[in-house]
């Protein structure tokens, strides 16, 4: 039995259930690093190449937070999820690409990293081949892996299941944690906002400074692009006059459009991270099409690491007066 | 008439010259403001430590070093002109024998240099961000209404530094006036201000850089005792600061002069009294060929001294 | 049609002939400049990175020159420059630009479309096929041509006694290539142009530092875009040799797609074959400079660039271990030519001092 320790950020909020589960049936014990916080990112800062961006820097941070308690960090090294893309050649950000590496080289005295080439582009059968080196590295029979790797994949349908009923991933993996299937009460709300952008930008409340909160708290109830399927979100892909090369990006491009075109919906608010490479090109391109699809309000939000609760908050306001002015306007 | 050998060095902010003797022991230094005007800076500045010196000193070399080297090479006639990271090496390893880390903060620019046996293996410079260097605590000393001169001072009555957060020089601001309204006191704000430098320049110039003792520290900015104990603090060693750190560049470039002069002949350099030459600089378009480069021309007493700027090398003409 | 394409150095001279022998006009981009930049950043995303801009505003000058369609290459991925040309045409778009951005995608990945845009420009243009491939033939050699002339006079400059002549020496080669319009005259311009840098007064008892340039290929292969970092190290007297060439990158890259080797010598610093653009490259090269015997590498990357920044985080490993100093410039609009001096002279400074200690110890063993 082994201590992997998982870092609470980047693919965390989307595949967390099914490597906890997966770890376990294993017989291992997962460590999950603390939610981000002000010493996670200065550990962050500190230790990663200083023109990274600020969640590539909350990985470096996430995981000298494990560091000391477990025997591995789980690091697998995502390389795509599917065939996708003009050319299918659709992929992670190349600095996922090279995380393993750049963890390797950056931080001195690290536990095993748990490594793994996740590229599932090249078939089905290569999610199954993935789980197998993984339990392999950590000492379990074939068997094993056999019978927790079909335990890991229903525990990640039922948080899919979760999400599509328009459960936001952060509650989500709390009802799954608490194995309730009753989520929280919704709070009042009199207008829907969609919010696109990284999983690990927008579901992480210290990177963003409480968007979430600040937006339930002004009466918005929250959309975003993990609650949509992929068949809905892959519809937008032919909108466009060439898909963009990276997975999340993808995601929250076709998310963005997708809501554009719905009636229901009264503004879109991109969170993107402060020295993005992709988001430099979803944000510009998000922001023309929502003037080109029906003007649909847009707002965009850059976080980095001196984002405070006020500015955002501030910005917040604005946007929803605006938006509950015009439609007051429009009743009229 | 005893030898000695002259250094300048003109950054942005500040202009700094020295006379060295033959052993190299400092006779004469000057830290001078550039104030935007390096010529004049310099031309003054020579004026002034001729009128000091004994005048028995036969200056029998000149080094130039600094952003302005060139231009201020050709003014004083320089026999060595050297980029400031050589110059501050030379200068750290002649003062402290076995140096393995300079850390150099200046008004504008901040950097590291790693030497390993009396030779450069390594350097990191930083420019464009102002977060790492002294224009830094220059423009918060003024938001505090406090000098400069006693940051120092203050920085090490703290007893209990405040965090003060940023990257970036305007978040860092935006910061301490945040703590300045939740009431915290100045000395703390400021030792804080200093911490902040220091944890900048680690994370931006010192990254990923094998920091070995001894250290030196040196840069206009070093007279700071409080970044000194903040430096202390995060590198868990002592840094030195040299007797003269506020001039190190411009020594640097006057030991070059001597090993100039060890090796070469007749000095070029045009003596303390140069403060009656008109030296002025105007430039135009080339239409030679499409590169359209800016040739730059260098006067001194309306005549044409030097040219520089044009790629292709038709016009260049340099000082002879 | 008008039709005007990126200013990447020289190629410029084989694009120009390219497209008026394909029966169109040719706006030829000017060499990018304070004004380009000007443009391109104003219009540009902030993130983006510098060639984005650079881009950018020589579309607009094109444009402002008569362009009406701009030629560009797109890609796969994941590099961001694939997706420029999308994303320009929609800034071009907002403008009000009636400019219109055509790239062509990797034809390995997409025959159908590379297939496309050809025969529209062939067709266009009313030239036969038969003559659109000779153009291409002589094109590609005017490129390789270019490029001859080029790595020669890297190799030539740090040994010239008046500073000056090999770039005069150059722009006169390249005159000579710019007027060839068959292969046999283009073999003359070239054999001429490497003969006239030959010939140049020579001071042969230098010994030039030896420094490998690196980087993402937009920077490396625009002189304007890194302040003309090699003949600045040239007339330092160091004598470069860079990764790529256009001519080089076609062959490697676009064509045959042979990025294996690299990759394998790379693999115990990055273990991933394709983390876009050159980032792979800039690890296996430093690796491949070091065995080579040079004394540094400089590696040139855009502000913000992905694939570089992964390189930059993995270099230093390298760099200590083969042990080759390496200097990385990260370019953006801010960047001044002062700082690049700066540092390119300190940094020579330091692999001279190497050298001489290098070269003490040795005389000690002996």
């Amino acid at each position: 039995m082994s201590k992997i320790g998982i870092p609470r950020t980047l693919a965390y909020f989307v595949y967390y259930p099914f490597c906890k589960v997966f770890f376990e049936e294993l017989g291992h014990e997962v460590v999950l690093s603390s939610p981000t916080s002000r010493a996670i990112m200065d550990d962050g800062v500190k230790e990663a190449v200083n023109d990274a961006c600020i969640p590539i820097k909350i990985y470096h941070g996430h995981v000298l937070d494990l560091a000391n308690q477990v025997d591995w960090i789980f690091c697998p090294r995502l390389v795509s999820v599917r065939k996708h893309g003009e050319f299918g050649t659709e992929t992670f950000c190349p600095k996922f690409l090279g995380l393993p590496d750049m963890i390797r080289l950056a931080i001195d005295k690290l536990p095993k990293l748990l490594e793994v080439r996740v590229d599932l582009k090249k078939g089905k059968n290569e999610l199954f081949q993935v789980v197998t080196q993984v339990g392999t590295q950590l000492g379990n029979g074939i068997g094993e892996i056999k019978q927790a790797f079909a335990k890991a994949v229903k525990a990640q349908k039922s948080y899919s299941k979760l999400l599509s009923r328009e459960i936001m991933p952060h509650v989500a993996l709390e009802m799954l944690e608490q194995q309730t299937r009753q989520p929280p009460r919704e709070a009042p709300y009199d207008l829907k906002i969609a919010v696109v952008g990284y999983p690990y930008v927008i579901y992480d409340a210290y990177i963003n400074a409480g968007l979430l909160k600040i937006l339930e708290k002004e009466g918005a109830k929250v959309y975003t692009q993990d609650m949509l399927g992929d068949k809905i979100l892959d519809r937008q892909a032919r909108t466009l006059p060439k898909s963009m090369f990276w997975y999340f990006s993808n995601r929250a491009v076709y998310g963005g459009l997708h809501f554009m075109n719905r009636q229901d919906i009264d503004g879109i608010i991109h969170v993107t991270a402060f020295a993005c490479g992709p988001d430099s090109m979803v944000d510009r391109l998000l922001e023309i099409e929502s003037r080109r699809r029906k003007f649909t309000p847009y707002l965009s939000i850059t976080v980095d690491e001196h984002t405070g609760e006020a500015g955002v908050r501030t910005r917040i306001e604005a946007f929803l007066d605006m938006l509950r002015y015009r439609r007051e306007k429009n009743e009229d | 008439m005893k030898k000695a050998y002259l250094g300048v060095d003109v950054g942005s902010v500040s202009t700094n010259l020295v006379v060295l003797d033959e052993k190299g022991s400092v006779l004469t230094g000057k830290y001078l403001r550039t104030s935007g005007k390096p010529i004049a800076t310099v031309q003054e500045g020579l004026y002034a430590i001729g009128q000091e010196i004994d005048q028995n000193l036969n200056i029998v070399g000149a080094g130039a070093t600094g952003s302005a080297r060139y231009l201020i090479g050709m003014i004083i006639g320089a026999d060595i002109i050297k980029n400031e990271i050589t110059a501050h090496a030379v200068a750290a390893s002649a003062v402290a024998r076995g140096v393995k880390t300079i850390i150099e903060i200046g008004g504008q620019d901040s950097k590291i240099i790693i030497m390993r046996n009396g030779v450069v293996t390594d350097f990191a410079m930083n420019t464009v961000c102002a977060a790492g260097t002294g224009s830094f605590l220059d423009q918060q000393a003024s938001r505090l209404c406090i000098p400069i001169e006693d940051f120092g001072k203050y920085a090490l009555n703290s007893k209990n530094p405040v965090r003060i957060a940023g990257r970036c020089a305007v978040f860092a601001e935006s910061d301490m006036i945040h703590k300045q309204q939740l009431g915290y006191n100045s000395e703390d704000i400021i030792a804080g201000l200093c911490e902040a430098l220091v944890r900048n320049y680690m994370n931006n110039v010192g990254k990923g850089k094998e920091i070995l003792a001894p250290v030196l520290f040196q840069g206009g900015v070093a007279a700071n005792q409080g970044l000194v104990t903040a430096f202390n603090k995060l590198l868990g060693m002592e840094v030195t600061v040299p007797p003269h750190y506020d001039v190190m560049g411009a020594i640097g470039a006057a030991l070059l002069a001597r090993d100039w002069a060890a090796k070469k002949g007749q000095t070029k350099f045009k003596g303390f009294n140069i403060q009656e030459i008109s030296f002025k600089t105007t430039s135009f378009e080339c239409k030679g060929c499409s590169n359209a480069c800016e040739v730059v021309q260098f006067f001194e007493n309306g005549e044409l001294l030097a040219r520089w700027g044009d790629r292709c090398g038709k016009w260049e003409m340099q000082a002879v | 049609m008008k039709i005007s394409f990126p200013h990447m150095g020289h190629s410029f001279i084989a694009f120009k002939w390219l497209v008026e022998h394909l029966g169109h006009e040719c706006i030829v981009p000017p060499e990018p400049s304070k004004k380009t930049l000007d443009l391109g950043v104003r219009y540009s995303p902030e993130f983006a990175c510098i060639p984005f801009k650079i881009l950018m505003g020589t579309y607009l000058e094109a444009e402002e020159m008569g362009a009406e369609v701009i030629l560009t290459s797109g890609g796969c991925g994941p590099c961001r420059a694939g997706y420029y040309w999308v994303m320009h045409q929609y800034l071009l778009e907002e403008m009000g630009s009636k400019l219109k951005v055509v790239a062509f995608e990797p034809p390995m990945l997409d025959i159908r479309d590379f297939w496309k845009k050809l025969s529209w420009i062939r067709k266009s243009g009313k030239v036969s096929w038969k003559h659109f491939i000779e153009v291409m033939k002589i094109t590609w050699e005017k490129i390789k041509a270019i490029d001859d002339v080029e790595i020669h006079s890297h190799e030539i400059r740090p040994y010239e006694i008046n500073r000056g002549d090999t770039t005069r020496a150059v722009a006169r080669a390249l005159e000579q290539l710019d007027q060839a319009d068959t292969i046999s005259q283009i073999k003359e311009a070239r054999d001429a142009g490497v003969k006239l840098l030959d010939e140049l007064p020579r001071d042969r008892g230098r010994n030039p530092l030896k420094i490998g340039i690196i980087g993402e290929i937009y920077v490396v292969l625009e002189p304007s875009a890194n302040h003309y970092l090699q003949i600045m190290l040239g007339e330092m007297g160091v004598q470069t040799h860079r990764s790529i060439y256009l001519s080089g990158y076609a062959r490697e890259s676009t064509i045959s797609n042979g990025g294996e080797a690299i990759y394998q010598v790379a693999k115990p610093y990055l273990d991933e074959l394709c983390i876009g653009g050159h980032g792979v490259n800039s690890i296996g090269e430093t690796i491949l400079y070091a065995r080579h015997g040079f004394d540094g590498v400089v590696q040139l990357a855009p502000f913000s660039c992905i694939p570089e920044i992964v390189a930059k985080s993995i270099i230093p490993s390298v760099s200590r271990d083969f042990d080759i100093p390496v200097l990385t410039l990260f370019i953006d609009e801010q960047t001044g030519k002062a700082g690049v001096q700066t540092r390119l002279e300190a940094f020579v400074d330091l692999l001279e001092m190497r050298r001489q200690s290098k070269e003490e110890a040795a005389r000690l063993v002996v």
